[in-house]
C-alpha cells in the first residue's frame, strides 16, 4: 500500500479547522481516464482529476456533514463552518455512537505503479487494442484505468490513507442479429489483455445468430460469472447489510443461523483479498475484516458499520459509507463466493436441459424480503440440451428468487473471477465481486424480449 | 466563470483543436432526511470545476478539472487535446456537428423562495410534522426527505456560443413501510424513490402537502399487509400519472434518444428498437398517444434555455397521434440524421461529457377524468406509484411493479391489491392505449436518478401525464 500524504494531510487539516466536540474528515482523490468506444471508434474519452473533502462535525450530540472540492484554506474554512452550522441547527441524534477509535488498518495490496502511471495515451492505446481485435464486428465498451486515494482523519486519532489502482475493460462485440460480451477487471493493468477480452466477446457473438425463443418457465441454468455477479450485487445491496437486517427489510431477517442455501454456497465480504479490489478500511477509518456471511449454506452474519453495530451490541466490520450516506446503512463492497470444483463444461453437463446465460441487463429488486429480482439476459443466451450448449436464444425476461437460485445449486465453477460492478457514477471508488460460474435448478424466466445484436 | 471558459477554449484551439467548448459548473446541494422521528441525514455539498471538450483530427477528447483558474483551464484543455489526438489517426468517421445559431445570454430558474436559504430547522420541522401524521401501529418505519440544489453553468464554444444559466431545484417525499407476518409494504408520496422534485423554489415543497397526505400514505401501507395479491391475468389497466410518467420515460424517452439509435450506448444502457428511417412513419401507439419533448415547461427538471452544446431548448412533438415524429438529438447525431440541430445534450456536472438526455417528456392529456376512464372498464386493475422497473436493452420488453393497485369492477374501484406487476412490449402496449384523462388530471413528476453513460451520469427530468387506460395487459407477473 502506498501512502497518500496529500490526501491524508488534507483530511487532517480539515479536522484541525473543525470546531466541535468531535470531527472526522474523509478525502477522496481521483485521477482517471475512460476511453469509451462504440462501433469501433473512441467516442467518449473522459479524463477526470478531482479531490473532495467531507467533514462531519459533532456538537452536543448533533451532527452536521458538509462536502466540498474547494481545498484551499478558504474552501476548507467555509466547509467546516457549513458543517458546524448544520450541527448547531440539527436535533440531537440519539443513535450516533460516537466516532470510532484509532485502529491500525491491515496491510493490503491494491496499488500498482504501472497502472498509476497510465495516462490518456495508454488508455486510448489499450482501447484501440480491443477494438482492433474484434474482427469484422463492431466493438462497444470502454477501457479505463485510474488511481484513487482515500484518507480518513478524526479528532479521535484516526489517520489512515490508501491509494488504490483499478483497471477495467468491457467489450460488447455486435453486429446485425448477433452480440457477445466479455469484461475483465483488476488493480493491475498488466493482468488485463484488452485484445483477449474483445476476442472472447467476438467469439461469443458469432454463436448468437438466428436466436430462438423459449416458453416462460423455471429453468435449470448455467450463469457465467458476469450474470451471477450482478444478481449477487443486487441481492447484497438489499439484504447483506446490517440495517436491512435490523429493520427486518432483508431476506436474511429472521434467518441468522438457518440453513437457507445450498451446502455448496459460501459467501464472504473480504476487503483484504488481493483477487478483488482490496480495501484496508471504510469511510470512518475502521479496518476492514473478512466477514463470513454464508458458510456452507448457513447464514452466519452481515456487514456492519459503527452505528448499526452499536445498536446491536456488535463491533463494526469496517463497512461504513461516507457520513452523509450512512442513512443507507453499511454496504458489502467486496463480496466473494467460494469456488467449487467444476469446469464450465461440467456445469453445463449437470444442467442437462436448460439455458446458459452470459450477462444480465437492467436489474431491479421486485421484493427485498423475498430476494426477488427481475431483469433481462443479453449478449449470449443459449439453450442447453443433453448437457451441451446448443442454439442461441433471444433475450429473456427473468423474475427470479436469488435465494432459491443458490438454494438449489447443481455446482460451482472451479475458477472465481473479479467482476467489476462499478459504473463510475460520482467519485470513483473501485469495487466488484469475485464469483465463479454457477449451475442452478431454479432460474425463472417470465417472458422474452428482443434478439441479440444492435 | 466566463473568463475561465474563454481561456480553456483558446488554449485548446492553440493546441490544435478544430473545435472546443468549455463548461464551468458550480453546484450546491442540500439533503435532509428523517426516520422515525429522528434526523437521519443532514448534509450540504458543493462542487465546482471545468469540463473541456474538443475535436482533434475528427476525434473527441474531454477533460474535467476542479481548479477554476487559468492554470486549471489550460491544463484541462491540453489534456483533452492529448486524449483526442491519441485516437485521431485511427478514427474512420470524423465527427461533424450540425450548425446552430451562436447564442449568447443569461437565464435563471424563476422561484419565489430560494430553497438553499431556507433554514435547516424549518426543513426538519416540516419533515417531522409529516412523519408524525403518518403514525400507525402497523407502520414500523417512516422516512422523509427534502432536497435543494442551485447550479450555475457557464458555456462557451469556439463557434460562438456564450451562455450562463442558473438552475434551482427542490423536492421532497415521504415513505411509509408497514411490516407484519414477514411482509413489507411501502407507500410513498408524492412519488416513489425519495419523492418528486421541480425546478422551483421552496414554495413547491410547501404546496406538496406532505403532512396532509401522510395519514393516507400510512393507512394504505398498513392496509396492503392484508390485501390480496394481484392476480396473474390479462386485463384492462388504468395507470396513475406517476407510473405513466415512468412508462413514458423508459419506453418512449430512452428509445427516442438518437445516440442510442446510432449505437453509442450499446454496451451499457442499450440501443433502441427504432431506426432513423422510422421517423414520420412508425406507428408507436394508438391515436391517443401524443408525446411532446419540452425544454420550456415551467418547473420542469429538464427545462433550460440552452443545452450543454449551447443549443436553445425547444418544444417539439416526439409522437403525434401514435406516429413517431421526432428524436432527442445532439449536434453530432443531428448531423448524422441530416435533420435538426440538436438541443438535448446535457452533462451531469463538470466532470462528464454531455450526452443526449431527455428534456421534459410529456404524455399530452386527452379528455375526461379518472372516473371517466374507470367507468368504461367492466373488469380491470388500477395501478399506482412505481415500486420496481426494468426494460430490455432495445427498450421493448418491460416489467414494472407498483406499490398499490385496486381491482376495477363495473366501472368502480374495488378491493385493494398488493405486489402488482405488469409487463409488455413497447409498441404493442402503446397501441393498446385507448384513453388518456384530461388536463385537470395531468400531473408532472420530477425524477433525479436517470442513469446513462460510462462513466455514469445521473440526469434530472420531469414527465407530465394524466391517468391512462390500456387494454389487454399482462399483470401479476412474479415467479
Amino acid at each position: 500500500m502506498r501512502e497518500a500524504p496529500n490526501a491524508l494531510a488534507l483530511a487532517e487539516r480539515a479536522c484541525l479547522l473543525a470546531e466541535g466536540d468531535e470531527a472526522d474528515a474523509v478525502v477522496t482523490a481521483e485521477r482517471s481516464g475512460l476511453a469509451r468506444f462504440a462501433d469501433s471508434a473512441v467516442h467518449q474519452p473522459t479524463l477526470v482529476e478531482d479531490r473532495s473533502v467531507g467533514v462531519r462535525v459533532v456538537r452536543d450530540g448533533r451532527i452536521g456533514c458538509a462536502t466540498t472540492n474547494r481545498v484551499d484554506d478558504a474552501g476548507l474554512r467555509a466547509l467546516v463552518a457549513r458543517a458546524a452550522e448544520i450541527a448547531d441547527r440539527a436535533p440531537v441524534d440519539p443513535g450516533f455512537p460516537g466516532l470510532p477509535d484509532r485502529a491500525a488498518p491491515p496491510d493490503v495490496e491494491g496499488w500498482d505503479e504501472e497502472t498509476a502511471a497510465h495516462g490518456p495515451a495508454d488508455q486510448a492505446e489499450r482501447a484501440w487494442a480491443a477494438i482492433e481485435a474484434a474482427g469484422d464486428l463492431g466493438l462497444y465498451g470502454y477501457y479505463t484505468s485510474g488511481e484513487t486515494e482515500l484518507a480518513v482523519a478524526s479528532t479521535r486519532g484516526v489517520a489512515v490513507s490508501q491509494a488504490i489502482t483499478d483497471v477495467a475493460v468491457l467489450a460488447l462485440a455486435a453486429g446485425d442479429g448477433r452480440s457477445g460480451y466479455a469484461d475483465a477487471s483488476s488493480w493491475r493493468a498488466g493482468d488485463i489483455d484488452p485484445a483477449a477480452v474483445a476476442r472472447d466477446a467476438a467469439e461469443k457473438a458469432a454463436r448468437t445468430e438466428r436466436a430462438g425463443e423459449v416458453e416462460p418457465q423455471t429453468f435449470r441454468a448455467v450463469l457465467e460469472p458476469y450474470a451471477f455477479a450482478e444478481l449477487l450485487w443486487y441481492f447484497g445491496y438489499s439484504s447483506l447489510g446490517a440495517l436491512g437486517l435490523l429493520e427486518e427489510r432483508s431476506y436474511l431477517s429472521g434467518r441468522m443461523g438457518e440453513q437457507a442455501f445450498d451446502e455448496a454456497f459460501s459467501l464472504y465480504d473480504d476487503g483484504l483479498d488481493p483477487a478483488g479490489l482490496p480495501k484496508a478500511f471504510d469511510f470512518e477509518g475502521v479496518p476492514k475484516r473478512c466477514v463470513p456471511i454464508v458458510k456452507n449454506g448457513v447464514v452466519t452474519d452481515v456487514v456492519w458499520d459503527c452505528r448499526t453495530a452499536a445498536r446491536a451490541g456488535r463491533e463494526s466490520t469496517g463497512h461504513a459509507l461516507p457520513p452523509p450516506a450512512q442513512a443507507h446503512g453499511p454496504q458489502a463492497f467486496n463480496l466473494s463466493v467460494a469456488p467449487g470444483d467444476a469446469s464450465v463444461e461440467e456445469l453445463v453437463s449437470r444442467v442437462g436441459d436448460g439455458i446458459y446465460v452470459t450477462r444480465l441487463h437492467y436489474l431491479n429488486i421486485v421484493d427485498p424480503r423475498e430476494g426477488l429480482i427481475t431483469g433481462m439476459t443479453r449478449d449470449g443466451t443459449f439453450r442447453i440440451e443433453n448437457g451441451r450448449v446448443t442454439e442461441p436464444l433471444v433475450n429473456l425476461r427473468f423474475t427470479t428468487s436469488f435465494p432459491a437460485l443458490v438454494a438449489s445449486l447443481l455446482g460451482l465453477g472451479a475458477h472465481a473471477r473479479l467482476v467489476n460492478q462499478n459504473d463510475f457514477y460520482g467519485e470513483r471508488y473501485p469495487y466488484g465481486v469475485v464469483v465463479p460460474a454457477v449451475a442452478t435448478e431454479a432460474f425463472t424466466v417470465t417472458g422474452s424480449g428482443s434478439g441479440p445484436g444492435l | 466563470m466566463r473568463e475561465v471558459c474563454e481561456r480553456a477554449v483558446e488554449t485548446a484551439l492553440a493546441a490544435g483543436a478544430e473545435y472546443a467548448d468549455a463548461r464551468v459548473v458550480v453546484r450546491r446541494d442540500q439533503f435532509v432526511s428523517t426516520k422515525n422521528g429522528e434526523i437521519d441525514s443532514a448534509a450540504d455539498s458543493e462542487t465546482e470545476g471545468l469540463g473541456v471538450r474538443v475535436i482533434v483530427g475528427g476525434a473527441w477528447g474531454f477533460a474535467g478539472e476542479p481548479e477554476l483558474a487559468d492554470r486549471g483551464a489550460e491544463g484541462a484543455a491540453r489534456r483533452a487535446v492529448e486524449f483526442a489526438r491519441a485516437s485521431a489517426a485511427r478514427t474512420r468517421r470524423p465527427v461533424a456537428l450540425a450548425d446552430r445559431p451562436a447564442e449568447q445570454g443569461e437565464c435563471e430558474t424563476p422561484f419565489e423562495r430560494d430553497p438553499i436559504e431556507v433554514p435547516l430547522e424549518e426543513k426538519i420541522e416540516l419533515l417531522l410534522r409529516a412523519e408524525a401524521a403518518a403514525r400507525h401501529e402497523d407502520v414500523k418505519i417512516v422516512e422523509t426527505a427534502v432536497r435543494a440544489m442551485r447550479e450555475q453553468r457557464a458555456f462557451r464554444s469556439s463557434d460562438g456560443a456564450d451562455v450562463v444559466q442558473t438552475f434551482v431545484e427542490t423536492g421532497a417525499g415521504i415513505d411509509a413501510y408497514a411490516q407484519g407476518d414477514g411482509r413489507v409494504q411501502i407507500r410513498s408520496y408524492p412519488s416513489a424513490h425519495s419523492g418528486s422534485s421541480a425546478a422551483a423554489g421552496w414554495e413547491y415543497v410547501e404546496r406538496l402537502g406532505l403532512e396532509r397526505e401522510a395519514p393516507r400514505v400510512a393507512e394504505e401501507a398498513a392496509a396492503l399487509l392484508h390485501a390480496d395479491p394481484c392476480p396473474a391475468t390479462v386485463t384492462t389497466v388504468v395507470i396513475d400519472p406517476e407510473q405513466t410518467a415512468l412508462q413514458v420515460h423508459e419506453s418512449v424517452g430512452h428509445p427516442t434518444e438518437l445516440d442510442r439509435i446510432y449505437g453509442t450506448e450499446a454496451a451499457y444502457a442499450g440501443t433502441s428498437f427504432l431506426s432513423p428511417d422510422d421517423l414520420g412513419s412508425l406507428r408507436y401507439g394508438s391515436e391517443h398517444m401524443n408525446i411532446t419533448a419540452d425544454a420550456t415547461t415551467p418547473q420542469g427538471l429538464g427545462t433550460y434555455a440552452w443545452d450543454d452544446e449551447g443549443v436553445r431548448g425547444e418544444r417539439s412533438p416526439v409522437v403525434r397521434a401514435g406516429i413517431l415524429e421526432g428524436f432527442l438529438t445532439s449536434r453530432e447525431t443531428a448531423a448524422l440524421l441530416g435533420e435538426g440541430h440538436g438541443g438535448s445534450m446535457r452533462a451531469d456536472g463538470w466532470s462528464r461529457m454531455p450526452l443526449v438526455r431527455m428534456t421534459n417528456l410529456h404524455l399530452e392529456p386527452g379528455e375526461g377524468s379518472l372516473d371517466d376512464l374507470l367507468a368504461d372498464v367492466d373488469e380491470g386493475i388500477y395501478l399506482a406509484t412505481n415500486k420496481s422497473w426494468s426494460i430490455d436493452d432495445k427498450r421493448l420488453n418491460f416489467q414494472f411493479g407498483t406499490q398499490i393497485a385496486w381491482e376495477i369492477r363495473n366501472g368502480k374501484l374495488g378491493r385493494m391489491l398488493r405486489d402488482a406487476t405488469y409487463m409488455g412490449k413497447t409498441p404493442e402496449f402503446w397501441s393498446s392505449l385507448d384513453a388518456v384523462a384530461g388536463p385537470e388530471a395531468w400531473k408532472m413528476h420530477g425524477l433525479t436518478n436517470c442513469g446513462k453513460g460510462q462513466p455514469g451520469q445521473s440526469a434530472h427530468v420531469s414527465h407530465g401525464a394524466s391517468p391512462a387506460r390500456f387494454r389487454n395487459v399482462r399483470v401479476g407477473v412474479r415467479q
